[in-house]
């Protein structure tokens, strides 16, 4: 056991040391573009201009300000995204006939652009934080309903047998089979909600907003400030790749039982 | 093996790209006959109009040149140009100053419109009779950001008022809609464009306009430095080109709004009184003496306005920023 242990760390400490190095490698080879195309900043500035600007915008106050309010967002929209999604989805999943009558205008539904509809969001519930919470849970909303049907459908049928062999009522059944059930693949719904999520954020600040990662990439283009353009462009990737960390930490926390063994013993590591 | 494959696609993309550098020819010669993209700042549109009537009438192709319209933003009309990558542009006079301000070497070369066509938009039972009053009212805005921030920012100016005096409402481009809707009662857009939408609606307003303020320039033409060192011949046809095109359209409304529905999809299925509405005032905007020239007392005032908002952070020598060389 303890071998398995070493070895897997071994991998592990691999796999992580290889992130700084494509990240050394990416930036060399941005240098070597821009010094090869001799690009001027407005086209595409050198790391070093990004990072300074990055400097600046956290020195005044303002990167912060505008990531709190992006974030606000995101949290806001994959809450209430969710709830819907999977309140939404244990109705389908529970009913066939409802998921036939519903599923035609659901599956519709995902191919409007919400960049079409993104500027009616603003008029119908204005330009604040409401409209930004309703993009973002419309991109999250497919996702995590598909996820939460094929959850609770793949519960074995012989588990419910049991359950019921036991005298378990309703929310019995809910609370201790189904939700643990549907729990590893809703959490893999909501990994990819969460990246959305970022997306729907930046399209509701795009269309009107005064404040936000979006707002701020709109204030960079319309100042010919590429910096800042990807000072935010950054800001975002790290909110995305932060929500996806702790969506999988949780999950790691929640979902202990359902990890293969040495995935389990990773994890205890 | 795998590795190394990775490495070539590497390499022949920083090739490609280094080539793409090297080998940029902004017009291409066709034919004898150089084809222009012309980033336009905005979607396809009756106040487009002179520029429509100067390809339908020949005047581009008389002077060698095949125009395609490219509706892309503004902004990157401005990027564009300044890395000569496309020679000219329609842009927005302050686009110019924020430019040079980063560096861009993009220069002025023909105002198109001789005002500021930004106007305050109020309903009429909002209280406001005289500029000052806005002082304490929520004003919606496209976004603090482009023309019509920089206009309003410019009327409040000549007013006293400080930005922390009002509220401004980030709304995107729905001022109309926010006005029909009741969520606001102040707006700000172009004269040309939401007055006459509301007022199509039967919306009573008032209407302050920047320019009846202060002068700032408008809409324009412009180019790099390095096409005006190495090309000047190209940009005088274009400009006598695009002030022909201009002159007609002002002489002629009424065959400049029928050239402009080749051009314009949507045109023919719109309120044909509206459109020409817009077209009537747009020209009104574009009329002057000397068509094309840039007022230095204007540029002086936009300079002013963005140094005050933080915009840019010195002032440009504005003989820099725009010339009226290809206009005389």
């Amino acid at each position: 056991m303890d071998r398995v242990k070493k070895n897997m760390n071994g991998s592990r400490k691999n796999h992580w040391s290889l992130i700084p190095i494509t990240g050394i490698l990416s930036i060399l080879i941005w240098y070597f573009v821009v010094w090869l195309g001799d690009f001027q900043a407005f086209i595409l500035p050198t790391p070093q201009l990004v990072w300074l600007r990055f400097i600046r915008s956290l020195d005044d106050g303002s990167l912060l300000r505008h990531f709190s309010v992006t974030l606000g967002e995101v949290m806001g929209g994959l809450a209430v995204g969710v709830f819907t999604a999977s309140s939404l989805g244990y109705l389908l999943a529970r009913s066939r006939k409802l998921e036939r009558i519903m599923s035609p205008y659901i599956v519709a539904s995902q191919s409007v652009p919400v960049v079409a509809i993104a500027p009616l969001l603003i008029i119908w519930f204005g330009p604040g934080l409401t409209s930004k919470v309703i993009i973002c849970s419309l991109i999250v909303f497919f996702p995590i309903l598909i996820n939460t049907i094929i959850g609770l459908r793949s519960v074995p049928e012989d588990l419910y047998d049991l359950m019921r062999s036991l005298q378990a009522n309703r929310w019995q059944i809910f609370s201790l089979l189904e939700v643990p059930a549907a729990l590893p693949v809703l959490f893999g719904g909501l990994r990819i909600g969460a990246t959305l999520s970022v997306i729907g954020a930046v399209v509701g600040e795009f269309v009107g907003a005064d404040r936000g990662l979006g707002f701020l990439i709109n204030v960079g283009r319309g100042q010919y400030d590429t910096s800042l353009v990807f000072v935010a462009v950054f800001s975002l990737v790290f909110m995305a790749l932060a929500l996806y960390g702790s969506i999988t930490l949780i999950e790691n926390k929640l979902l202990k039982w359902n990890m293969r063994p040495e995935q389990r013993i990773l994890n205890d590591t | 093996m795998l590795l190394r494959n990775k490495l070539l696609c590497l390499l022949a993309l920083i090739f490609l790209v280094a080539c793409g550098k090297v080998d940029q020819s902004p017009p291409i010669e066709k034919d004898q006959s150089i084809e222009i993209r012309l980033p336009m700042g905005y979607i396809p549109n009756i106040q487009y109009a002179p520029f429509y009537v100067a390809v339908e009438k020949g005047y581009f192709s008389d002077a060698g040149f095949e125009i395609e319209f490219d509706y892309s933003f503004e902004t990157d009309g401005v990027a564009l140009v300044g890395a000569n990558e496309l020679p000219f542009a329609i842009v927005s006079g302050e686009q110019v100053l924020l430019a040079r301000e980063q560096g861009i070497p993009v220069v002025y070369v023909m105002a198109w419109f001789q005002d500021y066509p930004i106007t305050v938009i109020s309903k009429a039972d909002a209280g406001i009779e005289k500029i000052e009053d806005l002082a304490g009212k929520t004003i919606g805005i496209p976004g603090p950001f482009g023309a019509s921030y920089i206009g309003l920012r410019a009327l409040l100016s000549e007013a006293g008022i400080l930005e922390s005096d009002v509220v401004l409402e980030s709304i995107g481009f729905t001022q109309v809609e926010a006005i029909a809707g009741g969520q606001s009662e102040i707006v700000v857009g172009y004269i040309n464009n939401e007055p006459v939408q509301l007022r199509d609606q039967g919306f009573d307003f008032d209407l302050f306009s920047i320019s009846d303020y202060v002068q700032l320039p408008a809409n324009g033409i412009i180019t790099n430095e390095k096409t005006i060192s190495e090309n000047p011949d190209m940009i005088n046809k274009f400009i006598e080109a695009s002030l022909l095109g201009l002159a007609y359209a002002i002489d002629h409304p009424e065959e400049a709004y029928e050239i402009s529905l080749k051009f314009v999809e949507s045109l023919a299925e719109q309120d044909e009184v509206v459109q020409k509405e817009i077209l009537a005032l747009s020209i009104e905007y574009w009329k002057t003496e000397k068509l094309g020239f840039s007022n230095i007392q204007a540029w002086e005032n936009m300079q002013n306005v963005l140094l005050e908002i933080g915009l840019i952070s010195k002032s440009l020598d504005l003989e820099d920023v725009f010339t009226n060389q290809f206009v005389e």
